[in-house]
């Protein structure tokens, strides 16, 4: 939700820069922190699949040893939903990050803005789909007793994520309307 | 689109060019460029009113339809 709130404040806030500002480099710290994110889990599932010694150590603590030695498959298609929806959520904030440095707050009414917001309502509800999927196919692969906790972090929020991308779906769709009234607005004498 | 608009025909006759033209209505060159090559949407009335009385015609004079086939 506070990504949620995030976007629309940088949408709404047209005349202060300050707040712009503030965004941008707020944007800037969870983009690195999520290619840093990422990048982990990238080289610990390189890892995983040359050294299996390394399965009980892997990114942030994650241990999931039991489901190696149940089931390679299962494994590998837990790890790659935690994957991709990583790699999905930095790509998202690399979109919201360049946005906010191409976009013009004097004349913000443009089709490449109409096209990035677009692109966040997509990846936001994929993420959402995605983790919802990831959470559901867990719970069925899971050996009885596995502690679930662990893996939480990774998809904890597909609700959030599926809500948001329904909003940025409707503010993508008024904007594109915004962009098609400027339009009509610069051609009319 | 179907609407011509016959501002250059218009002008020609009056022996007046654009940049006349644009002084007298107080519209940019660049808006009556627009108008002038067909790329406009939409024309105000006050607009028309304005170019009607700088080049004193009609504005049937300036604009004419023609359907697409």
């Amino acid at each position: 939700m506070f990504v949620t709130s995030f976007l629309i404040s940088l949408i709404m806030s047209k005349t202060n820069n300050f707040v712009f500002k503030s965004l941008l480099i707020v944007a800037w710290i969870i983009f690195v922190g999520l290619c840093i994110e990422a990048g982990g889990l990238i080289v610990n599932f390189l890892f995983n699949m040359f050294k299996p010694e390394f399965v009980p150590n892997l990114y942030q603590g994650l241990d999931l040893t039991q489901v190696y030695e149940d089931s390679k498959r299962a494994f590998f298609s837990i790890y790659s939903f935690i994957l991709i929806i990583s790699i999905l959520k930095a790509y998202l904030f690399y979109i919201v990050v360049r946005l906010m440095h191409k976009m013009d707050l004097s004349n913000p009414f443009n089709d490449f803005v109409a096209r990035q917001i677009s692109q966040l309502s997509y990846y936001t509800l994929s993420i959402g789909f995605l983790s919802y999927l990831g959470r559901h196919s867990v719970k069925n692969l899971m050996h009885p007793g596995f502690d679930l906790g662990s893996l939480n972090h990774f998809w904890a929020d597909s609700q959030a994520f599926i809500l948001m991308g329904a909003v940025i779906y409707i503010i993508a769709v008024i904007f594109k309307k915004g962009v098609a009234i400027q339009t009509e607005n610069e051609l009319t004498v | 689109m179907a609407i011509i608009v016959n501002l250059d025909v218009m002008m020609a006759t009056r022996k007046m060019s654009l940049n006349e033209l644009s002084e007298k209505v107080d519209i940019t060159l660049s808006n009556l460029s627009i108008l002038k090559t067909g790329k406009a949407k939409a024309v105000r009335f006050s607009t028309l009113e304005a170019i009607c009385c700088a080049l004193d015609c009609q504005p049937g004079d300036i604009l004419e339809f023609k359907p697409e086939v």
